[in-house]
C-alpha cells in the first residue's frame, strides 16, 4: 500500500458504502442518525449527499472517515475505502486518512489549531505523504499548494497563525492541506456554509477546478441545492437518515420526483429578476 | 508593550501598598500584646509599659501608621522585636528555603500532573480513569499535616532512609516536597484533563486526524499545545500560593522557612516581622502572577499578534 495507488479507474468504487447504519448516543438515548444508505463515488466524480440540518448527511461523512467519538456512535454496514473495509478494520482507517481520502471541514475558523501556523499544520499533512523531504523542501512544496489554492504571496503567509486569515483564505489553505496527502478522495462537509456568499462561488470554482486537473473523487455534502447543482453528478437527496431519492444532478433539479426535493428545490434562491407574483413557499428546507 | 509594563508595574506597587496596610490595621486590632509576649514573665507591668514606649505602641494608630509609612519608603521595615536583628533580613535569611521548597513541589507537581491529566483525558470516563481519580482526590483529601506525618512514620521512622526534619542535605527535600505535592496534584492534574478533554474534542483535533496526524501529535502538540495558558495560569497561580510558604508542612518537617517564620512572628505578636514577611510574600507573589501574564503572548499567538493579518 506503499506506492501510490489508482483505484478507481478500473471498476472498484473509490469509496463504496453498502448499508451504512449509524447509530448515535445522545443524551436523550440511541438515535438512528443514518439508516441504511448505499452509495459510491468514482474516480473524477462529484457525488453530492443533500438534506437538511439533523438529515444524517454530515453523520454519513464523518462516519465514512471513522471520525465519529469512538464509544458514542455505532457503525454498522460496510464502508470500502479504495478496497479496503474501514468500518471492519480501525487501522485501515487510519492508514487511508491523509494518503487516500482526506477532509474538507465545515467551519474553516475552527478548523485549524489557533497556536500553530499555517506552514506547521499544511508541513505535517505534507511530511506524513513525503516522510523523505527536508524542511527547506516540505516548505517549498507547501508554499505551491498555498499558491495553487491561490493564496497571494504564499511564501509570506506560511509563518502566519490561522486568526490572521479569513473565512475563505482559511478554507484554501485547509482545501491545499487536503491535497497535501495527494488523496483520491476528498469529502467536503458543507465546504461553503460557514463563507459569504461571494466567498463561496470561489471555493467553489476552486474545488472543481482541482477536480478537472486532478481527476480526484469528492463525497460533497450540502444543504444547499444551488451548491449541489453547481458540482454534482449525482444527488442523493437525505432525510431522516436515508435517501428518498438518487440520480443524475440534472434529472433531480429538472425533474423532481419525492417531494422534499421539490420543496428542497422551491428554496433555492433564483439568480436574475425579483418573481414577485410567486408566494414563498412554506416548509422549505433551509 | 511598555505602556502595558508600566500600567502593570503601578497596580502591582498599590497592591502591596493595601495589603501591607490592610495588615498593619489587622495586626493591631487583633488582641495580644507584643509586650507581653517580649518580656520575661516575671515583668512587672511597668516593664511592660516601658517596653510598649519603646516599641512605639503607645502612640495613636495613625501616628503610627505616619512613622510605618516614613520608614518604608527610607527601606526600613522596622527590628523585629524577637530576633532582634531587622525584620527584612530575617524574612530574607527564610526565603531561601520557602523558594526551594516551592520550587521543587511545583516540579514535582508538574512532572506527575500533566502527564496524570493528559493520561486522564485520553481515558475520560473510563473505569481506569475512575481509579486515577479516586487516588488523587484521595491525595488531596489528606490533610496535609497527616500527609506528613505518615511519610515521616514510614520513611524516617519505620524505615529510616530520610531524614525527619530540618534541611542540611538534599534528602531533606524529598518529604516535604511529596507532602505539599500529594496536595496539588489533584487539583492540576484534574484541570489539564479538563482543558485536554474540551481540546480533544475540538474540530481542529477532528480535522488534524482526518489528515493523518498520528494520536500522539495530536494528544501532546495539538491539545496540550492549546491548553499551555490555562495550565501555566494554573501553575503560576500555585507557586505563588506555595512562596507564601507552607504553614503546616514547614513545622511538621521542621522546615527553616517563611511558612514557619510567619507562625513565630504572630506567636510573639512581633508587627515588623510580620509586616516584613507580607511585604516580601506579597512582592513575589505579584511577580510570579506578572511573569505568568508576561508568558501569553509566548504561548497563544492570538495575544501576540492581534487580531490584524
Amino acid at each position: 500500500m506503499t506506492q501510490r495507488t489508482t483505484v478507481g479507474q478500473d471498476d472498484q468504487p473509490l469509496l463504496d458504502v453498502t448499508d451504512l447504519q449509524i447509530e448515535l448516543v445522545t443524551a436523550g438515548g440511541v438515535v438512528r442518525a443514518v439508516d441504511g444508505v448505499s452509495f459510491t463515488v468514482r474516480h473524477g466524480e462529484t457525488v453530492t449527499l443533500i438534506g437538511e440540518s439533523g438529515s444524517g448527511k454530515s453523520t454519513t461523512a464523518m462516519g465514512v472517515l471513522r471520525l465519529l467519538p469512538e464509544g458514542l456512535a455505532v457503525l454498522s454496514g460496510s464502508v470500502r475505502i479504495a478496497g479496503r473495509d474501514v468500518l471492519a478494520d480501525p487501522d485501515a482507517a487510519r492508514a487511508v486518512r491523509g494518503r487516500t481520502v482526506s477532509l474538507i471541514p465545515q467551519d474553516p475558523m475552527t478548523a485549524l489549531s489557533p497556536v500553530h501556523t499555517v506552514g506547521r499544520q499544511l508541513g505535517d499533512a505534507i511530511r506524513l505523504r513525503h516522510p523523505e523531504l527536508t524542511r527547506a523542501q516540505v516548505r517549498d512544496k507547501g508554499v505551491e499548494l498555498l499558491g495553487r489554492v491561490r493564496i497571494t504571496k504564499p511564501e509570506t503567509r506560511w509563518k502566519a497563525y490561522p486568526h490572521q486569515f479569513s473565512g475563505g483564505m482559511l478554507q484554501r489553505i485547509l482545501i491545499a492541506i487536503a491535497l497535501a496527502g495527494e488523496p483520491d478522495l476528498l469529502v467536503a462537509d458543507e465546504p461553503t456554509s460557514a463563507l459569504d456568499a461571494t466567498v463561496q462561488a470561489g471555493v467553489l470554482d476552486l474545488l472543481m477546478e482541482l477536480q478537472e486537473r486532478t481527476g480526484i473523487g469528492m463525497l460533497m455534502i450540502t444543504h444547499d441545492l444551488g451548491v449541489a447543482r453547481l458540482v454534482s453528478d449525482r444527488i442523493h437527496v437525505m432525510k431522516d437518515g436515508r435517501f428518498v431519492e438518487s440520480g443524475p444532478a440534472e434529472q433531480i433539479v429538472a425533474r423532481p420526483a419525492a417531494p422534499y426535493t421539490r420543496d428542497l428545490l422551491a428554496a433555492v434562491p433564483r439568480l436574475g429578476a425579483w418573481d414577485e407574483d410567486e408566494p414563498l413557499v412554506e416548509g422549505a428546507a433551509s | 508593550m511598555p505602556t502595558y509594563l508600566a500600567r502593570r508595574l503601578g497596580q502591582s506597587l498599590l497592591t502591596v501598598f493595601l495589603t501591607l496596610t490592610t495588615v498593619f490595621l489587622l495586626v493591631r486590632l487583633a488582641p495580644g500584646d507584643p509586650a507581653a509576649a517580649y518580656a520575661p514573665p516575671s515583668a512587672s507591668s511597668a516593664d511592660l509599659a516601658r517596653i510598649r514606649a519603646e516599641f512605639g505602641l503607645d502612640d495613636p494608630l495613625f501616628t503610627q501608621y505616619g512613622i510605618f509609612l516614613r520608614d518604608l519608603f527610607t527601606g526600613n521595615l522596622g527590628t523585629s522585636y524577637s530576633f532582634h536583628a531587622p525584620a527584612f533580613d530575617v524574612v530574607m535569611d527564610r526565603m531561601p528555603y520557602t523558594v526551594t521548597l516551592a520550587v521543587a513541589a511545583l516540579a514535582v507537581t508538574t512532572l506527575v500532573a500533566v502527564p496524570l491529566g493528559v493520561w486522564m483525558a485520553r481515558r475520560a470516563d473510563t473505569k481506569r480513569e475512575l481509579g486515577a481519580n479516586v487516588m488523587t482526590i484521595a491525595g488531596q483529601s489528606m490533610p496535609d499535616f497527616w500527609t506528613g506525618v505518615m511519610l515521616l512514620t514510614v520513611f524516617a521512622v519505620l524505615f529510616p532512609v530520610l531524614p525527619a526534619s530540618g534541611f542540611t542535605t538534599w534528602s531533606g527535600l524529598v518529604l516535604p516536597t511529596l507532602t505539599v505535592a500529594v496536595l496539588q496534584l489533584a487539583l492540576v492534574s484534574r484541570l489539564v484533563r479538563r482543558e485536554m478533554v474540551s481540546a480533544l474534542t475540538s474540530p481542529y483535533v477532528t480535522v488534524a486526524r482526518s489528515r493523518g496526524v498520528s494520536e500522539h501529535a495530536l494528544t501532546w502538540r495539538y491539545a496540550l499545545g492549546n491548553s499551555a495558558v490555562p495550565l501555566v495560569t494554573a501553575l503560576g497561580t500555585r507557586f505563588a500560593a506555595l512562596l507564601n510558604g507552607v504553614v503546616v508542612v514547614e513545622v511538621v518537617f521542621g522546615w527553616p522557612g517563611v511558612g514557619s517564620l510567619v507562625v513565630r512572628a504572630l506567636e510573639t505578636r512581633d508587627y515588623p516581622l510580620i509586616q516584613a514577611t507580607v511585604l516580601v510574600t506579597a512582592t513575589l507573589a505579584i511577580l510570579v502572577q506578572l511573569l505568568v501574564d508576561l508568558a501569553y503572548p509566548l504561548l497563544d499567538p492570538r495575544v501576540r499578534l492581534g487580531k490584524a493579518a
